[in-house]
């Protein structure tokens, strides 16, 4: 009895023994204080530099915390409980916010720096106006594609993925959105389509490339491709550069007859408790430097016209990530489907997914 | 008897060698000044420096001690006062019934504790944090500390208590001096049963941590899916060394105790 009293004494010292020392830590990091901004991000999503300078500059103290998933954010912040200042989910994610009333509408007056983005970006079908949401990165869906695996192909045209040289070659993301879109594109329809007789049609068509799909798999798509897995992915742009860090042998190109362009966008959830220190954190990412900066450090796609200028010209000119007009203009949004389309697309996916082994 | 032994060892080291391969691999990486796990570079220390270095994760570190310390001493004590009432229901029925319900919360899956833990926080108002970390992890480990320690009262004799009680011993003086001693290793197995559980738990804290507050499973996880870093690996092989010293920690109280039999001299 006594050496279990005194084991549990001791264990109960300690945790208090810690309790201080973490809470000496978090005051000397000044995490305790009133004046706070919690920002809800992406892993890895933010130059760690721009948050001390941001502290730096206005005194408050910034709490950054990440999510993996934008369905995993979203269940958070609809649960509340907890207060969210700032948060960085992708478009469909804030169409679905916004139609849930989890959005704080912006003050654009308190954001004079939003002139820097490009206007190609603002107004888009899932936030007109912007009354929610600030472009924070953007992308392409793509085609990441090791030269020497590939036999001299290039893929200009998502038809070349039916190449039969690429037998057992070529790794799908598992998004429905992502797949049916290239079917879609494929065969010059919208990505957005939902005519029955062309989803059927690229149902068929993306049936019959099977024989070229080596598998269909999640985030470890970036690994497989790195490690030469196999030749052909299809991939965000975000993850494609990711991976062309890791192996310099690949390369991503977007296929001429368009593709999606995807956004993650700051917004203020209506958990926020510091609004005010929310709309200058959003001006403080929109300055020219920040945004350049913060590019350089995630290696995404920035929208902010004036930062790219500052971008060094190996990054800027990069049309894989910074593609011309005449491409941007053929790249779309996805559409908020509404909850029938969605599930009908996911179908869709599903069937295909069925038949390809 | 010989090549069978033999056979058995060498199936043995295999199992051991597939289970402990990833944890050495990842091990060896942590010191790869490359900065990925394809191909060694060179030796450096470098990852080490920046898991010190980042304040924030630091605080993450004690955080997550500071829950284990907590919840598995509070559940213990709650987990050897449940097993204590269940032993004593009297009703062959009502004592299975208990039982089983008590199981139940051991394999119902994590993410369903987790969900329905934050419903209820939610609901009832409290803060996700810190209180909301430290009760579900409470909760999910009192029945594993019963189930640890139940065993161990079952296997005590009750004439032990029976020759307490004529030697006029109260049931302060039954409960102190003979049944806890007796059951002690049942207590320190659930101690420290509920301790790994707690530091490695995800899918429950996943669900509850909020408010800037984090434990280390879930940063590890949130850092992990964006590209792994190396600092992973080295945060990965620091936490992994302390499990192995409390192993060998339990494994040495667990030695001092088969020495010295519970209750000394109370059994010839």
């Amino acid at each position: 009895m006594k050496q279990l009293v005194r084991i549990f004494a001791i264990v109960f010292v300690a945790a208090f023994a810690l309790m201080i020392l973490a809470s000496y830590l978090n005051k000397s990091q000044g995490y305790s204080g009133g004046n706070t901004l919690t920002i809800y991000n992406w892993g890895d999503y933010i130059d760690p530099d721009l948050l001390k300078e941001f502290e730096q500059e206005t005194g408050i103290k910034v709490i950054y915390q990440t999510f993996d998933s934008n369905e995993a954010m979203l269940t958070k912040i609809e649960q509340g409980g907890t207060t969210f200042d700032v948060a960085i989910p992708s478009e469909y994610a804030i169409s679905k916010m916004k139609e849930e009333n989890l959005l704080v509408p912006l003050d654009h007056s308190k954001l004079p720096n939003l002139s820097n983005i490009d206007q190609r970006f603002m107004d888009l079908s899932f936030d007109e106006g912007n009354k929610y949401s600030i472009p924070y990165f953007w992308g392409t869906v793509g085609i990441v594609y090791n030269p020497e695996l590939v036999d001299g192909l290039t893929f200009e045209s998502w038809n070349d993925l039916w190449d039969p040289r690429l037998k057992n070659q070529i790794l799908l993301l598992d998004g429905a959105r992502e797949v049916i879109g290239m079917g879609l594109n494929s065969l010059g329809y919208s990505l957005n389509d939902t005519n029955e007789d062309h989803l059927q049609e690229a149902l068929k068509k993306l049936s019959t490339l099977t024989p070229n799909v080596r598998a269909i798999v999640g985030d470890e798509i970036k690994m497989l491709l790195a490690n030469e897995e196999a030749a052909v992915g299809l991939v965000w742009s975000g993850d494609a550069s990711e991976i062309m860090d890791e192996n310099d042998k690949l390369d991503y190109v977007v296929p001429e007859e368009g593709s999606n362009l995807w956004f993650d966008n700051m917004v203020i959830p209506k958990t926020a408790s510091n609004i005010e220190g929310a709309h200058q954190f959003i001006n403080f990412m929109l300055d020219p430097d920040h945004a350049a900066r913060n590019a350089e450090y995630v290696g995404y796609s920035t929208p902010n016209a004036e930062a790219l200028k500052l971008l060094p010209e190996d990054i800027s000119e990069d049309e894989r990530f910074y593609p011309d007009e005449t491409l941007t203009g053929k790249l779309e949004v996805y559409d908020n489907l509404g909850k029938k389309m969605l599930s009908h697309y996911n179908d869709l996916f599903l069937e295909f997914k069925m038949h390809s082994k | 008897m010989g090549r069978n032994g033999k056979l058995s060892n060498v199936y043995l080291a295999v199992v051991f060698a597939i289970l402990y391969a990833p944890i050495a691999y990842l091990i060896f990486y942590s010191f790869n000044s490359g900065g990925h796990m394809r191909g060694f570079e060179g030796f450096t220390l470098e990852w080490y420096r920046e898991v010190f270095a980042d304040t924030r994760l630091l605080i993450i570190v004690l955080n997550t001690f500071i829950i284990a310390l907590l919840s598995s001493a509070i559940s213990t004590m709650l987990g050897v006062a449940g097993a204590l009432a269940i032993y004593h229901v009297r009703r062959k029925r009502t004592k299975n019934t208990l039982l089983s319900l008590n199981n139940v919360l051991i394999v119902s899956p994590d993410v369903i504790i987790g969900a329905s833990f934050l419903i209820l926080f939610t609901m009832i108002g409290i803060k996700l944090g810190f209180t909301s970390v430290l009760l579900s992890h409470i909760a999910f480990s009192v029945p594993i500390v019963v189930i640890m320690v139940l065993p161990k009262l079952q296997e005590m004799s009750p004439t032990l208590m029976d020759a307490a009680r004529d030697l006029g011993a109260g049931s302060w003086q039954i409960l102190t001096r003979v049944v806890l001693p007796y059951v002690k290793p049942g207590i320190f197995a659930g101690f420290f049963m509920a301790l790994t559980y707690s530091l490695d738990d995800f899918a429950v804290t996943f669900f509850v941590t909020g408010n800037g507050y984090s434990t280390l499973s879930v940063e590890i996880y949130s850092r992990a899916r964006q590209g792994v870093s190396l600092s992973i690996n080295a945060l990965s092989t620091l936490l992994f060394l302390l499990t192995v010293l409390l192993v060998v920690g339990y494994y040495f109280i667990n030695r001092r105790a088969a020495k010295t039999p519970a209750g000394r001299g109370l059994r010839p």
